[in-house]
């Protein structure tokens, strides 16, 4: 067999084995979606989307309090920690060479990688303990998660903006602050959005650091330094329930509805970086 | 560092000095066809005839460099003054063609016109002086010789008008003399005022500067 | 000597520049013409854009760069202490080499950027800026029905079009260009050439440029750098019939370089 067949031959090997690869990866995505589809579809339904949470074993009510308290949650931590983010994000990416630049950096990564419990018992010590469990402390946990990952890609999408851009802005007599926080920042706006809704979609199915600062609760939102109840934690106390024929399926359908939310926000994500104008 | 444009510079300049070259050796020869009745009068034409073809060319390629490679500073004072000193050697051959036949076209000769009293001979050497230096100052670039070419001219431009003078007060007795010295002289003095153009080229070439010889 | 500084729109004097520890600019002297066309040119590393870059102050916003020496724009120096750089800044145009309008800005927004990043807010002062700058930059008749498009959706020499307009907006009093038309091809090329020209009945112009011809064609003085020194400064048609340095000579003929 001559060179160029074997090179062929070769080449639809390697192409198979990777199609192979590519299949295997995708099934545990694949069978996560379609067993909860499948399992948690028939729970769902208007009474379950608003109605208050029954007690354990107890049929009727819903897991609105549950979607209520994660939107409410993601949604402080986003009011505290998105801000700080982004302006810790570009500062970095605008005096990189600065040793506050580098040390930032530096601990914004140890941070990325600290365990989520870790982070949840911090919030237990520093919140809990003083004002109790709250609706306060896990957004407090939660937003110290969120902040490396919009601290991160704020810096980069900041550092993309072409120093060309800058130098224009510069040239026209705008001082260099005044630069950053117009030119450089509304070019970087698509990279600094796709961060944030990252930072939020990751946070969303966030569960250790809950666990130990909302307590849970079957009521609506009762104030800011009162439990709260939350999709993530819902799912864990309807599955560790002994009144399985009741709770598991509403277990899978809150699962189903948490799945659902972060995937939205996944296709606005790629919705959003998108290119405009197709090459 | 050799450039694209050397090649066509070298080109031209070697044109140039053949054309100088081919130049006196025309104005020798009519020298001699009017003063020793020498009958070369279509040779002193061909040369004159190749000398303007000769300047036509270098006027072309001198247009072709200056299209092709926008030259500056000193490259384009070269072709400027490539251009200008081609068109006065030819005009210089175009005189000597005239004055070849002077004599012959009105059937007298040289020795019953040239009176003793009118300073021809002189005249002819000086202008023989006038255009070897010339030439010399074109092939070397010398720029000590412009000056040299000036003092020439005032002494032809002199001699000149002591011709004219002379022609008034003592003239030869053939009317026919008359109008053959005059036009003698006038082409003479032409033929120098040609040579202190190419000087004045040259000073421009290497200097920048422009002056009147 | 009071008396002269004031006739020249800008006066340089002893120019020094340094990135880090090597000198990049050697004591340059330099008088600017007003209303009038002068190029810089010289050898790549030269200087020049060092040079220009001094000019309006932006040399010093790269880290371990240092300047030293005066430039007087309209008598007064730049670099006396205490003087604002930003302020400075908002007095000179310049255009770069790559074009480089606002991305995200549109064409209009573009244009009066420099205005509204400085506070300007009346929207019909704003209108009259960007329709003169526009025309004044030879780009209005292109863009008139369109001011909403994208800064970035412009052809290369419209975008540079679109900088010197820009640059146009703040009534500057001097506008520096970085090669302008390198990133350009030979008909944008030429536009800009003739708009430079244009520009220069009313505002004082220095242009950087390595292409020499482009120096021959477009200004009225001409300096030349080497190794950061100014070896000539003279009218263009001096300098380009009749160079009084050799080394000037021997650049614009291309025996180095």
């Amino acid at each position: 067999m001559n060179k160029y067949t074997s090179r062929r031959i070769k080449n639809l090997v390697m192409m198979t084995l990777a199609y192979v690869a590519l299949i295997i990866a995708l099934i545990p995505l694949a069978s996560i979606i379609i067993e909860t589809i499948a399992r948690g579809a028939s729970a769902i339904n208007l009474n379950f989307i608003t109605q208050e949470t029954a007690p354990l074993g107890q049929v009727g009510g819903g897991i609105g309090p549950a979607i209520e308290g994660t939107l409410l949650l993601v949604g402080f931590a986003s009011l505290w920690a998105v801000p700080i983010g982004v302006l810790s994000g570009i500062y970095v990416a605008e005096f990189r060479d600065n040793i506050v630049a580098r040390t930032a950096r530096f601990m914004n990564d140890v941070l990325s990688g600290m365990p989520s419990i870790v982070l949840g018992i911090f919030a237990w010590i520093i919140v809990v303990l003083v004002v109790g469990w709250s609706v306060i402390a896990g957004a407090f946990a939660l937003g110290i998660m969120m902040i490396p990952i919009v601290s991160r890609t704020t810096e980069e999408a900041v550092k993309l903006v072409p120093g060309t851009i800058r130098e224009a802005a510069l040239a026209l007599g705008v001082p260099r602050w005044k630069t950053t926080l117009t030119v450089v920042m509304s070019s970087s706006k698509r990279g600094i959005a796709t961060g944030i809704l990252l930072a939020v979609a990751r946070v969303t199915g966030e569960t250790a650091p809950l666990l130990l600062t909302i307590l849970g609760s079957r009521f609506w939102f009762a104030g800011l330094t009162e439990p709260t109840a939350a999709l993530t934690l819902t799912v864990f106390d309807l599955s560790q329930s002994p009144f399985v024929s009741v709770d598991l399926p509403r277990a899978w359908g809150a699962s189903l509805i948490l799945i659902m939310i972060i995937l939205g926000i996944y296709i606005i994500v790629r919705y959003l970086t998108r290119e405009k104008y197709g090459r | 560092m050799s450039r694209l444009i050397d090649t066509g510079l070298k080109k031209l300049s070697s044109l140039l000095l053949k054309m100088g070259d081919l130049t006196e050796k025309t104005i020798l020869l009519s020298f001699d066809c009017s003063t020793k009745g020498l009958d070369q009068f279509d040779k002193v034409r061909v040369y004159s005839e190749t000398l303007i073809s000769s300047s036509e060319e270098i006027e072309e390629k001198a247009t072709e460099l200056l299209a092709r490679y926008q030259p500056v500073a000193s490259d384009l004072r070269t072709i400027r003054s490539y251009m200008k000193i081609a068109y006065d050697l030819a005009r210089c051959g175009r005189y000597a063609w005239d004055i070849s036949f002077i004599y012959r076209r009105f059937n007298i000769s040289y020795d019953e016109c040239a009176l003793p009293w009118l300073p021809l001979k002189d005249m002819m050497n000086e202008v023989e002086r006038i255009i070897h230096t010339c030439i010399d100052a074109i092939r070397k670039r010398d720029l000590g010789l412009v000056e040299k070419i000036g003092e020439i001219e005032r002494k032809i431009d002199k001699m000149y008008i002591e011709s004219l003078n002379k022609l008034v007060e003592q003239p030869p007795i053939k009317t026919k003399c008359v109008v053959a010295d005059l036009l003698f002289v006038r082409h003479l003095e032409r033929i120098a005022d040609h040579a202190t153009y190419i000087a004045e080229s040259l000073e421009y070439l290497i200097t920048g500067q422009r002056i009147n010889l | 000597m009071e008396g002269d500084m004031m006739s020249f729109k800008v006066q340089v004097e002893s120019l020094n520049a340094w990135f880090r520890d090597r000198q990049v600019l050697k004591k340059i002297n330099m008088q600017i013409n007003e209303k009038a066309v002068t190029a810089i040119i010289g050898p790549s590393g030269c200087g020049k854009t060092t040079f220009i870059r001094c000019v309006n102050r932006m040399h010093e916003l790269v880290p371990g760069a240092r300047v030293s020496g005066k430039i007087f724009l309209d008598g007064e120096d730049i670099y006396a202490k205490g003087t604002d750089a930003v302020k400075i800044r908002r007095k000179i145009g310049m255009v770069f080499q790559k074009p480089n309008p606002f991305p995200t800005m549109s064409v209009y927004d573009n244009v009066a950027a420099g205005l509204k990043l400085n506070g300007v807010k009346d929207r019909k002062r704003l209108d009259g800026v960007v329709k003169e700058s526009l025309k004044s930059a030879e780009l209005w008749d292109e863009v008139k029905n369109d001011f909403d498009k994208s800064g970035a959706s412009l052809s290369g020499g419209q975008q540079q079009r679109l900088c010197i307009a820009r640059a146009l907006a703040v009534e500057p009093e001097l506008i520096l260009m970085d090669e302008p038309c390198s990133a350009l091809d030979p008909s944008a090329t030429a536009r800009i050439e003739r708009l430079m020209r244009n520009l220069s009945k009313d505002y004082t112009v220095v242009v950087v440029t390595h292409n020499m011809q482009q120096a021959a064609r477009v200004s009225d003085y001409t300096g030349f750098l080497y190794l950061g020194q100014l070896i000539e400064f003279a009218q263009t048609r001096a300098i380009f019939e009749n160079p009084r340095n050799k080394l000037t000579e021997n650049y614009i003929t291309g025996r180095f370089g």
